[in-house]
């Protein structure tokens, strides 16, 4: 048991540091304090330090060499990542491509889809954004309602979908739909890869809680879609969303990365702010502070045993889900350390100063527990797929999803 | 990064769980209560070589880390298992240099118990109710010595709680404050081990109760409201596990990050096993708060445990504190 690079991957760290270091000139950085970089302000410099990354070997890490990635494991995965941030480096533009749309083009796209979209997804000449969700179709993703009807060489897709990250700045999309109302939920769907420029395609920013506009909502009036661009056989869908689905699921809290804030972040935070207060209110926020930071190491130490089960060979299986859910707990913890760190300010948006940091933080956990897997839903995966708990009774899988409603 | 047991280590716990599935059940707890016999018993321990698997090897010891220790620990908190391990990894620390008492403590043939609070009136130590032979901390000095044992009516007969008067008082290490401290904290950690076993076990007991138990026309266990529950007490040992490794770990490879990641795992641990054994009850419905059946056992070990080596707020005080002061790095 040791927490070190072997010889190897301390090699490829000193790489990938000295790759960040020669081009770094090229390439975004983090102002001290920033954590993130807005794509709406700001997408031609992120396709760019996306473009120069990609160029020099750091995008696609764990993409087979064929198609442009370079065939690396989640190790190494994991290092670029944790160098990217330590040189405040922001994340790709192209994050639900690299994650969640190009594993799914590879899995189940014709080999002339490969060729024309994986290269440029990876050099974000192309973003990419994942259509799934939908008002009506939440967690139960299966009961989606956008329709795609056959005609002629073209499907013509009509029906929204909502919480979709980058459509606004994005060139495709993989997008599910319903092909054949007359067969149960899951065996009528069909995958599509849609292009975002199309006549008919609306996007629209969608405002959540905190005020931020990190989603979409996306509209389809009659979008005409070449067959050619199907990924898989129409009635398959479901089967290449599951692809997506876990990918995306080894994307977030898979691997030991925090969730939200980093826990050093509150640390930070509690050594400026804890001085500040009187004596008693210090007594209790040191207990919000260990238990959000006996968390959050929690989470992160079990993501380190998951990541070395990974580069063991092993396979990402459902206990991903329970990262996501130890990820987000800890998040909310530490969430509400920092704000009752604030003291007579927890109850503002901002402080004085006009620091809203923990406040944003606040008002963005509750997302979290809800996108990518609500927690009781991963509770049920949990249940079902690795305690071996029997599912609930369901009548919805065998009934034709239209069921009288049409 | 390799954040996992290795190949040795997985055959020590396949051996432990071999060991104490053989030689202890929970059940012996709860004749325990009644003033029966409670297993495997010190000698058995020390028969195999568990009270000296930290003890250097020059003692008669198997000088192996406190990880091994954990993993051991581990297989003993699952059936409730007494004498504690957590004696011997204290004791082991405090002895490093007294070649001659540690061969006691390996050998077994001294029944040794690390005093908590002042000597001349302990506070309620881990298996102090049968020791025969006692260490403390008296103005900065180790002391070992014999004394008059007064054990309270027990919640949890396997701990063999008592307090303690020291009748003669030898010291053996003068100004050993950090040397108590250090093992103060690896005993956290192979407390926090044993109820890492209690807990798993709880929670698998839970799990099998609710896949086989049927109301209202269905197993329970396809109810959210329980499945999500059991799934809590699962996610916190799979959790806590992760824990106690890096902790263990911390305590045989990475001295500075002990203090910190001791009192996560206890910390982690009292509630983690609490929940676990709380849920283990209430899965169980009506058999599951009888005294014929075991849940109460596990039940009585998380509610004694938590508080044993510092509360949670204790050891939550101290992850907060490290941590301002820098022990995360940065």
């Amino acid at each position: 048991m040791d927490f070190d690079d072997s010889p190897d991957e301390a090699g490829y760290r000193a790489r990938v540091r000295a790759l960040l270091e020669e081009h770094a000139g090229e390439l975004l950085h983090l102002a001290p304090g920033q954590e993130g970089v807005d794509a709406r302000r700001h997408e031609p410099e992120m396709r760019r330090t996306q473009q120069v990354l990609a160029d020099a070997g750091l995008v696609g890490v764990t993409w087979p060499r064929e198609y442009g990635g370079q065939g690396g494991t989640l190790v190494q995965q994991a290092i670029v990542v944790q160098e990217l941030a330590r040189a405040r480096v922001p994340g790709l533009i192209n994050h639900i491509g690299i994650g969640m749309c190009g594993p799914t083009v590879i899995a189940h796209g014709s080999q002339d889809q490969r060729d024309r979209y994986l290269a440029r997804l990876l050099r974000a000449d192309d973003v990419w954004c994942q259509l799934f969700s939908e008002p009506a179709s939440g967690s139960d993703l299966a009961a989606l309602r956008t329709t795609a009807v056959r005609d002629g060489e073209d499907w013509v897709v009509n029906g929204q979908k909502v919480w979709t990250t980058l459509a606004h700045v994005a060139d495709f999309g993989i997008l599910l739909t319903r092909t054949d109302p007359d067969r149960p939920k899951h065996a009528g769907l069909t995958m599509f890869v849609v292009d975002m420029h199309a006549p008919g395609v609306t996007v629209r920013p969608l405002r959540q809680m905190g005020g931020q506009s990190d989603f979409n909502e996306v509209f389809f009036d009659d979008v005409r879609i070449p067959d050619g661009e199907r990924l898989g056989e129409p009635g398959e869908g479901w089967r290449v969303a599951l692809t997506t689905l876990m990918n995306e699921r080894v994307a977030i809290g898979g691997a030991g990365g925090d969730i939200g804030l980093p826990v050093e972040s509150l640390v930070q935070h509690a050594r400026d702010r804890l001085p500040a207060l009187d004596g008693d209110r210090q007594v209790l926020a040191r207990q919000a502070v260990g238990r959000a930071v006996v968390a959050a190491l929690a989470a992160r130490y079990t993501g380190y045993r998951r990541l070395t089960v990974l580069s063991q060979g092993g396979i990402p299986g459902p206990e991903a889900s329970a990262g996501k859910l130890a990820g987000t707990e800890a998040a909310r913890l530490v969430a509400d350390a920092g704000v009752r760190l604030l003291g007579d300010d927890a109850v503002y948006a901002a402080t004085s100063d006009g620091d809203d940091r923990w406040q944003r933080t606040q008002s963005w956990v509750p997302g979290i527990a809800i996108a990518g897997g609500t927690d009781q839903v991963l509770r049920n995966i949990l249940g079902e797929r690795v305690l071996g708990l029997p599912p609930e009774p369901r009548s919805d899988k065998t009934e034709p999803f239209s069921g009288g409603r049409r | 990064m390799n954040f996992d047991l290795d190949t040795d280590q997985r055959d020590i716990a396949a051996g432990a769980r071999e060991f104490f599935r053989g030689n202890a059940a929970p059940a012996a707890a709860r004749a325990g209560l009644e003033g029966g016999r409670l297993e495997p018993g010190r000698k058995a321990l020390a028969d195999i070589g568990f009270l000296g698997i930290t003890v250097p090897e020059a003692a008669g010891g198997a000088g192996r880390s406190v990880l091994d220790l954990a993993v051991v620990a581990e297989q003993g908190g699952a059936v409730l298992a007494a004498p504690s391990l957590v004696t011997a990894a204290r004791a082991a620390v405090l002895l490093a240099d007294q070649p001659e008492l540690a061969a006691q403590l390996a050998d077994g043939s001294t029944a040794f118990a690390v005093l908590d609070g002042p000597v001349r009136g302990s506070a309620p130590s881990v298996d102090a109710a049968d020791a025969t032979l006692f260490l403390g901390l008296d103005g900065g000095d180790l002391v070992v010595g014999e004394g008059e044992v007064v054990p309270g009516r027990p919640l949890d007969a396997t701990r063999g709680l008592a307090s303690v008067r020291l009748t003669s008082r030898r010291v053996l290490t003068a100004d050993a404050g950090e040397l108590w401290t250090r093992a103060r904290q690896v005993a956290a950690v192979v407390l926090a081990a044993e109820d890492l076993g209690g807990a798993d076990r709880a929670v698998e007991l839970g799990i099998a109760y609710a896949q086989e138990r049927e109301a209202f026309g269905r197993r329970i266990g396809s109810y959210q409201a329980v499945k999500h529950m059991l799934v809590d007490a699962w996610a916190g040992v799979d959790q806590l596990r992760s824990l106690v490794w890096w902790a263990a770990w911390a305590a045989d490879c990475a001295p500075a990050e002990l203090p910190l990641a001791s009192s996560a795992a206890k910390a982690y641990a009292a509630s983690t096993f609490e929940r676990a054994a709380g849920t283990l009850v209430q899965v169980h419905g009506g058999i599951g708060f009888t005294w014929e059946h075991d849940a109460h056992l596990f039940w009585r070990r998380a509610k004694v445990d938590r508080l044993l080596l510092g509360d949670e707020a204790e050891h939550l005080d101290a992850v907060a504190r490290l941590a301002v002061a820098g022990a995360l790095g940065g």
